[in-house]
């Protein structure tokens, strides 16, 4: 007998497992290439755009006769006041890409904020509870996704005024649906699971369930593919700056710049063409670094890893 | 004479992980004659599986054959190239595993599978030649109604009939070898012991071979007339099976008969016990609306439990008995208040749950608690241990530091290491796990424990710590416990009385010597039939084991619900749904022909 039960306590291979899904998910992205490429440009890309116009005594939005329609090389003698130009007003190009930038990812990211919390709280409340508040709330997300994005923000941006608030608030009010769909999936599934009820028996309300238990395992893994979307949110908010619904000049955002720009395009390429290649390298570092985390999520999902 | 269809010589297997390598299987030889059933024992992780694996060359890439011979009727399986090792593995050498559900692929009727399998392996047989062929297998398995079932998908079968379907695939090629690896394990006692007669029916007919698998040695004695006993990858002993049984040679296999536990032979009952009334259950039901196949908007009404009516004392252990499908899991989460019954009262301590507030029935839950099942899934992945334990304190408003010191003085008390306080439970064994879940029940100080199949995942040893454990809770704090099981042998040795259910129903609700000596429900007999032991049934099978499966709770038949199964049935079982009478000693049974039941067991007797 005694040999037995000793054969019983013989050793796992404990060493490697104690490590959640989460954890894991980034260890395997961040073996990546791409995700280390993607990192590396967004980070400079984010830093450059934040600091760079503090410290600056360019002022992206002071009109400059003398000096518009500069290309963006050197002058004469080797200097370079303009490195990427000046546009139809004399205004810097590389300062007005920056400050682009920042509002271009100010309203991306608090735009996936905004609608990973609004959608995965209500879908993970709809999954849970079931019945007919998770029938409500389906058919809420119905209604929604049955309306154009681009007509709902040209309604809502036309008749009010197109300030940040009023732009974050219609394109997150257009993208939680499918943020409340996924949340909903995956807490219907966990509802039935042992801990939930062990969790039940001992007395937790549904409340303390839900943020303490379930939230966790759920949501981590949904956050990893908003990183695909911050690109996408980006991406609507230069098309609604390029429509006039954006943040309005003088204000320098990547979709009114271009759009001001395109009369200059044969003579002046620079001047739409900077923000373009801008966009162009922090959309390819975010898809790089999102589309790592997805192919993460799906190799430990698949049990790979 | 002819010699053996198939002998094993030297066969070894390596595991390669990690750069090292293991060997998963060592040494192994054997010899298997035309028509014969041999058996192999072991415990989980012994290398049963993977020997099956090999003796096919089914083995992939962690794993590697290392040395040996596979010689099938005069060839070596190991040195065949792929084709000619394709014409002998699924068409020479059948297959039966214990997962038939996955198997089979979901979306084609079962029929159109197997006709498949065999014109794959035997490309010169006909279409309709095979149909038939298969028909008549179908038939010879005893599926009702082969015709019919032909045509249907795999999800309209049960785990039974499903396993007959595999026999059929595995013999449908007219195999003289077939490897039957666990399979009775996944099934219920009375539907394993069908299955078993069955294979030993059709080997007899079919003068076909049999590798018959399992981790239980009563399995396969029941079928195997040779026995090989392997531990970790090693053949430890070999020989006739009743001689194994009787005169076991090797430590191991003593150990392997020792943890079996004994029904009937040198059993001291628990003795029933008086005391008040914990819990008290009376005529509860409970059923719900699935939506009609195929229909928009009509629903059919399963009756998962019915007028279900007992008591637990305090200080009692309670029984309650079933295969899958009888309404135990319902049961078990009406008992924890999970849902509410549709009709019916329970009552915890003498307050009627349904009648209690929201807060105080918060307050009642600190005295039941129900332990699951599953010891993986029960418990949140991503917390330290000690904040789980003190997970239900917290719930019910205790400070911080009480609830950390309580914690402490609960993982003591159940056997958990402190050093584990602050670890995630990834990487705990099965009964650590169990134990995590019972100090969580036991900081809340209940009354009563509902142990919903607590112990099954759990292999025997760990399973006789915990029972030890058990007893010296309800030692120090007077624990009622209410032990929802399918394990007889576990209920035998726990409870004082205990309740079997069938359909929904409690058939017979008795204490522990009357319900395992003196049955009075011929479903109860049945189930203590078709129990694998290895000292001799008290009810043997030709007279007792039940053919055929539980009617569908959605149209119950009128009268009673056993009698379309039931040996005793009469005109009156038609009209009549019995409730539970009354019989000596404060026992109950639910027949109209209790009476009977003495007669039958002189008539055994006689015989």
């Amino acid at each position: 007998m005694a040999d037995i039960a000793h054969e019983n306590v013989a050793p796992r291979p404990a060493a490697k497992r104690g490590v959640t899904p989460t954890r894991r998910m980034l260890q395997i992205a961040a073996a990546r290439t791409d995700f280390r490429i993607g990192l590396v440009g967004f980070a400079m890309l984010v830093g450059l755009a934040i600091l760079l116009p503090l410290v600056s005594p360019v002022d992206p939005i002071k009109i400059a006769y003398g000096s518009k329609l500069l290309p963006p090389f050197p002058a004469e003698g080797w200097k370079w006041p303009y490195l990427l130009g000046t546009d139809q007003l004399g205004r810097d190009v590389l300062m007005r890409c920056l400050v682009g930038l920042r509002y271009s990812l100010l309203i991306g990211i608090t735009t996936v904020v905004l609608m990973f919390v609004v959608g995965c709280s209500l879908g993970l409340y709809a999954g849970f509870r079931g019945g007919w508040v998770d029938a409500v709330i389906m058919r809420l997300t119905d209604a929604q996704l049955s309306i154009p994005m681009i007509i709902l923000a040209i309604t809502i941006l036309g008749v009010s005024r197109p300030t940040v608030p009023a732009i974050i608030l219609v394109l997150g009010l257009s993208g939680w649906p499918l943020y409340a769909r996924v949340a909903r999936s995956v807490a219907l599934g966990e509802r039935s699971r042992g801990y939930v009820l062990g969790e039940r028996v001992l007395g937790a309300s549904d409340l303390r369930i839900m943020l303490l238990f379930v939230a966790p395992v759920v949501l981590p893994p949904i956050a990893f593919v908003a990183v695909l979307d911050i690109a996408r949110m980006m991406i609507f908010e230069s098309i609604l700056g390029f429509l006039g619904l954006g943040v309005q000049p003088p204000t320098p955002t990547f979709g009114n710049v271009i759009a001001d720009a395109r009369k200059y395009l044969l003579n002046a390429w620079w001047i739409a063409t900077m923000p373009g290649v801008f966009m162009l390298v922090s959309l390819t570092c975010l898809n790089l670094m999102g589309s790592a985390l997805e192919r993460a999520r799906n190799a430990v999902l698949r049990g790979e890893a | 004479m002819t010699g053996p269809i198939l002998a094993v010589s030297n066969l070894s297997v390596d595991l390669e992980r990690e750069g090292r390598s293991r060997r998963v299987v060592d040494d192994v030889s054997f010899a298997l004659a035309p028509g014969e059933v041999l058996g192999l024992v072991g415990e989980a992780g012994s290398g049963k599986s993977v020997l099956a694996r090999a003796l096919v060359r089914a083995v992939s890439t962690p794993l590697e054959i290392a040395a040996g011979k596979v010689v099938f009727e005069g060839k070596d399986i190991l040195s065949l190239p792929p084709r000619a090792l394709s014409a002998i593995r699924g068409n020479r050498i059948g297959f039966i595993g214990a997962n038939p559900m996955g198997s089979l692929d979901p979306r084609l009727p079962i029929g159109q599978q197997i006709v498949e399998k065999l014109r794959c392996v035997r490309p010169g047989i006909g279409r309709a030649e095979a149909r038939d062929k298969v028909l008549d297998l179908l038939a010879r398995v005893r599926i009702p109604s082969p015709g019919a079932r032909f045509h249907e998908a795999p999800f309209q079968f049960s785990g039974g009939m499903m396993q007959r379907v595999m026999i059929v695939d595995a013999l449908v090629s007219d195999p003289s070898l077939v490897i039957a690896d666990n399979i009775t394990q996944p099934l219920d006692v009375t539907v394993a012991a069908q299955i078993i007669r069955l294979i030993d029916g059709l080997r007899q007919s079919l003068d076909t071979a049999f590798l018959f698998i399992s981790s239980s040695l009563p399995v396969v004695a029941q079928i195997a007339e040779r026995t090989l006993v392997m531990q970790r990858g090693r053949i430890v002993e070999e020989g006739r099976t009743a001689e194994i049984a009787a005169r076991p040679r090797q430590s191991y296999t003593r150990a392997l008969i020792s943890r079996i536990p004994s029904i009937w032979k040198d059993v001291t009952a628990p003795a029933a016990r008086e005391g008040e009334a914990v819990l008290t259950v009376d005529n509860v039901m409970r059923s719900y609306l699935v939506r009609r196949r195929g229909s928009f908007n009509a629903y059919n009404e399963v009756k998962a439990v019915r007028d279900v009516s007992f008591t637990v004392k305090a200080g009692e252990n309670f029984g309650i008995v079933g295969e899958s499908g009888c309404g135990k899991s319902t049961l078990t989460r009406l008992l924890a208040w999970l849902e509410q019954p549709d009709g019916g009262r329970i009552a915890f301590l003498g307050k009627d749950l349904s009648h209690l507030s929201a807060r105080s029935l918060t307050e009642m839950r600190r005295s039941f608690q129900l332990l699951l099942q599953d010891p993986y899934g029960s418990l949140p992945s991503g917390m330290p241990l000690q904040r789980m334990i003190e997970e239900p304190l917290l719930i019910h408003g205790v400070g911080r530091a009480e609830a950390a010191k309580r914690a402490q003085e609960a993982m003591a008390e159940v056997g958990l290491d402190m050093e584990l306080a602050d670890r995630l439970p990834v990487g705990l064994s099965a009964g650590q796990r169990q134990r995590i879940n019972i100090a969580r029940a036991l900081v809340l100080k209940p009354r009563l424990l509902i142990l919903d199949e607590t112990l099954s995942a759990l292999d025997q040893v760990e399973q006789a710590e915990l029972l030890d454990l058990f007893n010296r809770l309800q030692a120090t704090h007077g624990f009622s416990y209410v032990f929802i099981s399918h394990d007889l042998a576990l209920v035998r040795r726990m409870c004082h009385r205990i309740a079997v259910m069938y359909l929904g129903r409690i058939v017979e609700l008795a204490d522990n010597s009357t319900l395992f000596e003196q049955p009075h429900h011929p479903y109860t007999r049945a189930l203590l039939s078709a129990m694998p032991t290895l000292e001799d049934n008290r009810f043997p099978r030709p007279r007792y084991l039940l053919d055929g499966e539980p009617p569908s709770p959605i149209d119950l038949p009128l009268g009673c619900s056993f009698r379309s199964r039931c040996p005793r049935a009469q005109g009156d079982c038609e009209k009549t749904d019995p409730p539970l009478l009354a019989l000596a000693g404060g026992n109950y049974a639910a027949c109209l022909h209790r009476h009977e039941a003495p007669h039958e067991e002189e008539a055994v007797h006689v015989e």
